[in-house]
């Protein structure tokens, strides 16, 4: 048993971190890629490689049936904790690192989650600390079975029956939420029942033996623009997938790695919209009567450009430029002053404004003019720029240069000025417009490139969660 | 002609071979702390070696409907073929076996990694994997064939398909001095086929790490060890190649193979956060049409030179 | 050590190095039996098996490599007698060649090595 201690501390002192956020979310993902990025801890993108999921952000009904899913899929030794806000995510992260090293915890946990009847409490929102440990231990709850079926899993419930004993999460349909059997894993945990009875609602029909392998079927054919009739695969992106805005799922239909059809989900229901969002923050408390400087609203802005761009660096694959804008955003954040910002800024705007590569791999994709922008509500950077991705990550740029040198600007913030994703018309955010043109972009593009056109407008999952019917739209 | 070395170089060269892989991490890893603004210490660059106990330690995962034979076989074969690669490759004047064909030998191995890579991506029957492994093939097929037409400048302007004929061939003036377009096509099909920096199209971010997404523990080490293997292989053979072998004043061929080898590897790291990643769908197009026709020009240099001899 | 013994012992090496590996997660892991889990998937259940006919766009481009791979057959050992046959070999070796790159720009024309 002492063998195992060893590579169980070295999990301990660097484990990949599955980093997943739930709308309202912003503020504790930024805390914790900063505390990430500098104690060294590399961000898994699945389950698979990942030792530890942090969920940053409040608590969303109706994105724990995913969060519970990926968690499911983590191999031991795995811990798992939530940070609701940015206070509580050092305990958070050195809670679940302690208990990585701790070699007994791992049998801890399996004797704690064979009991299937261990109820959780549904802890309200704005737990903090505390919360990731309840969450752990309260998913093995049955509670919210019935009202989180529809939430994430829309259109494709349906498929075959699921008569599986091999996979955790085919199995179970059958049974009753929490009742699962000995082919449990001692690893998993008791959550297992109620995946299996939301995750493969839908007919039943295909009980028998000759059902298809696993409860589901292989994949249709379908038209395609070439001609020929292939396979089509239904691939969601969303609710979480790295550098993607969290929460929001989007329903792909792919034929080789080009998009076909795309479906928007409806926004996750169940909390995070009350607040404002992080970003447009500045703009909410303007609009309230409340006397805020112009320099933080342009601090806020420069931020969020930051941020997107960071992501869109990220989705591009160059590591370096996306590492150096998520500083630029941290240093913003921090409050350093225009001085100190403005070189690394400018040499930043340059490498990337003037990158022929990027230029070369991103022109003539997501293009979108002002006229379409227009008509479908669209403001900000991503109408500003008139054009293709890089003629939007180029605005962004350019308004980043711009904003870090008005960052001491004591004037009063004007409400209508844009934020970092437009103006707020009519007391909507502007990113659900940004997803309304989203499916006409996407359609017929190349899936890394569709990646890139998502990333270059980059709807606020806080924001879409506060106006939750504008997606449907 | 390269000495055909004893029997313990089977296992000396598989052990440099790690070590230059081991060398190139911790590299990589100072970089990474120097652009993430954390302290590039010689902690910060053995960190990433945690990964080996931590992987070992992993829980076995099993995906439903996984074809585990060929997904074990396909993450199996990435980096033994890596390995094997070492074998024609000389450090100073030794090398394990310099085969009469050994440009052959290692272009055979390199091709390897299509199907291994490709099978490993195909194996878990998750969809980001399947798009991860086609993406290989996707760029293989762009950066094959000017990568073989570099090795056959190197071979044409030699007249030979020996290794180590090839880096004797260039005494005085090396390869890459008079063919840099064919070095530099090389260059980037090393970063291909080991799908690091500008070419990890079927391990990209945006697929959830492609190939790589739903491999855990054990497999998940081999593929890694397997890209950063073929890493440093490419570099070691780059040194033979267009770099004139081990020879050099003062040293020992051995210390002039090293040196070179560390010297290119240096740079292949230092590359690999500076770009973003080429998309096949474009790469294809770039490739066929403008370095297919460029390297063959690049092949036509050395045959008029060697007739001209 | 002939050459084809030093592979052979070298393959060796590698497939225990890599067994040594397995063996060593084997008595390193914690809990042994294997987890049950599911394919990432951005956090929902697939709603199909995702082994399938993909839609290789590419497909056109691996006709045109195939004739260039077909190529390289002759031309590794093209490489070895340069001199000895003299100018004939490098006209007709690079006449091929012209003729295969017509057929690359034809393709190109064509719109073959685009897909999206």
């Amino acid at each position: 048993m002492d063998l195992t201690a060893l590579p169980l501390r070295a999990a301990a002192a660097r484990p990949h971190v599955l980093l997943v956020t739930t709308p309202g979310g912003t503020a504790t993902r930024l805390a914790a890629e900063r505390q990430l990025r500098l104690q060294d801890l590399p961000q898994a993108r699945t389950p698979a490689d990942a030792d530890v999921l942090l969920v940053a952000g409040p608590e969303c009904r109706g994105l724990r049936p995913a969060i519970d899913r990926l968690w499911q899929s983590l191999p031991a030794p795995r811990a798992r904790a939530r940070a609701a806000t940015p206070g509580a995510l050092p305990d958070a992260l050195e809670r679940c690192r302690a208990e990585l090293a701790e070699p007994r915890g791992l049998r801890h946990a399996e004797h704690r989650h064979e009991n299937p009847a261990g109820v959780g409490p549904d802890e309200g929102p704005d737990a903090e600390f505390g919360n990731g440990r309840d969450e752990r231990d309260g998913d093995g709850g049955g509670a919210h079975d019935g009202h989180e079926r529809h939430d994430g899993h829309g259109p494709d419930g349906g498929n075959g029956g699921h008569e599986g004993h091999e996979a955790g999460e085919y199995h179970g349909s059958h049974d009753s939420p929490g009742s699962h059997g000995s082919h449990e894993s001692p690893g998993s945990h008791g959550s297992h029942g109620r995946h299996g009875g939301h995750e493969s609602h839908g007919s039943h029909s295909d009980h028998g033996d000759s059902g298809p392998p696993w409860g589901l079927p292989m994949a249709g054919q379908g038209e395609d623009r070439d001609g020929l009739t292939l396979d089509q695969l239904h691939v969601p992106l969303g609710p979480f997938l790295a550098d993607w805005p969290d929460g929001l799922a989007a329903r792909l239909t792919l034929q080789g790695d080009v998009v076909q059809r795309l479906e928007f989900e409806r926004p996750p229901v169940g909390g995070g919209g009350s607040c404002p969002p992080f970003w447009g923050e500045p703009w909410a408390r303007a609009a309230a009567g409340e006397r805020v400087a112009a320099g933080e609203g342009a601090r806020r802005r420069a931020a969020a450009h930051a941020d997107s761009l960071g992501r869109l660096l990220a989705v591009a694959g160059w590591a370096g430029a996306a590492t150096t804008a998520r500083r630029l955003r941290d240093d913003l954040l921090d409050g350093a002053s225009s001085a100190e910002l403005r070189p690394g800024v400018r040499r930043f705007a340059r490498r990337v404004g003037r990158s022929r590569t990027l230029y070369w791999l991103t022109r003539g994709t997501g293009v979108l003019t002002a006229e379409a922008a227009r008509d479908a509500g669209v403001t900000g950077p991503a109408a500003r720029a008139d054009g293709d991705v890089p003629a939007r990550y180029r605005t962004w740029l350019a308004a980043l240069v711009r904003d870090v040198d008005r960052l001491a600007d004591r004037t009063p913030l004007d409400p209508a000025e844009d934020g970092p994703r437009g103006g707020a018309a009519d007391g909507r955010w502007p990113s659900a417009a940004l997803v309304r043109v989203l499916p006409g972009l996407l359609e017929g593009a190349e899936l890394a490139a569709a990646r890139l056109v998502v990333a270059s407008l980059d709807p606020d999952p806080d924001e879409l969660a506060a106006v939750p019917r504008e997606v449907d739209a | 002609m390269t000495e055909t070395a004893a029997w313990w170089s089977l296992l000396a060269a598989p052990a440099l071979l790690l070590a230059g892989a081991v060398l190139a991490v911790a590299g990589d890893a100072l970089l990474a702390a120097r652009a993430a603004g954390r302290p590039a210490t010689v902690r910060t660059a053995l960190r990433p070696l945690l990964e080996v106990p931590r992987l070992l330690a992993a829980q076995p995962r099993r995906l439903p409907a996984a074809d585990r034979l060929l997904w074990r076989l396909g993450v199996v074969t990435v980096p033994v073929a890596a390995v094997l690669s070492a074998l024609v490759i000389p450090f100073g004047g030794t090398a394990v076996a310099d085969l009469p064909v050994g440009v052959v030998w290692f272009n055979a191995m390199e091709v390897l990694t299509w199907a291994g890579l490709w099978l490993a991506g195909w194996g878990p029957n998750a969809a980001f994997s399947l798009i991860g492994g086609y993406r290989f093939v996707a760029q293989g097929l762009a950066y094959e064939l000017p990568l073989m037409f570099a090795l056959l400048s190197a071979a044409t302007a030699a007249e030979s398909l020996r290794v180590g004929d090839i880096a004797q061939a260039q005494h005085g003036l090396w390869f890459a001095v008079w063919m840099p377009l064919a070095f530099a096509v090389y260059l980037a099909g090393v970063l291909a086929f080991s799908f690091l920096g500008p070419f990890r199209y079927p391990a990209g971010e945006d697929v959830a790490a492609g190939v790589l997404g739903e491999t855990s523990g054990v497999d998940r080490l081999l593929l890694e060890a397997g890209r950063w293997l073929w890493l440093t292989s490419g570099a070691a053979m780059a040194v033979p190649l267009f770099l004139g072998g081990g020879a050099g004043p003062g040293l020992p061929g051995w210390a002039w193979s090293t040196l070179k080898t560390l010297a290119v590897l240096a740079v292949l790291v230092w590359v690999l956060r500076r770009m973003p990643v080429v998309r096949a769908d474009r790469y294809v197009e770039f490739a066929w049409v403008v370095l297919v026709p460029l390297t063959l020009v690049q092949v036509l240099v050395p045959a008029l030179v060697v007739l001209g001899r | 050590m002939s050459g084809l013994t030093a592979a052979v012992a070298l393959l060796g090496i590698a497939l225990l190095g890599v067994g040594a590996l397995y063996a060593a997660a084997r008595a390193l892991r914690g809990p042994a039996d294997p987890l049950p889990a599911g394919p990432f998937n951005s956090g929902l259940a697939p709603s199909e098996h995702a082994v399938s006919r993909f839609h290789v766009r590419w497909y056109t481009v691996t006709m045109l490599f195939l004739a260039f791979d077909m190529e390289m057959v002759f031309m590794y050992p093209w490489t070895r007698v340069v001199s000895a046959v003299g100018a004939s070999a490098v006209t007709e070796m690079f006449v091929f060649l012209a003729v295969l790159v017509a057929g690359v720009v034809y393709a190109w024309r064509e719109g073959a090595l685009r897909w999206t």
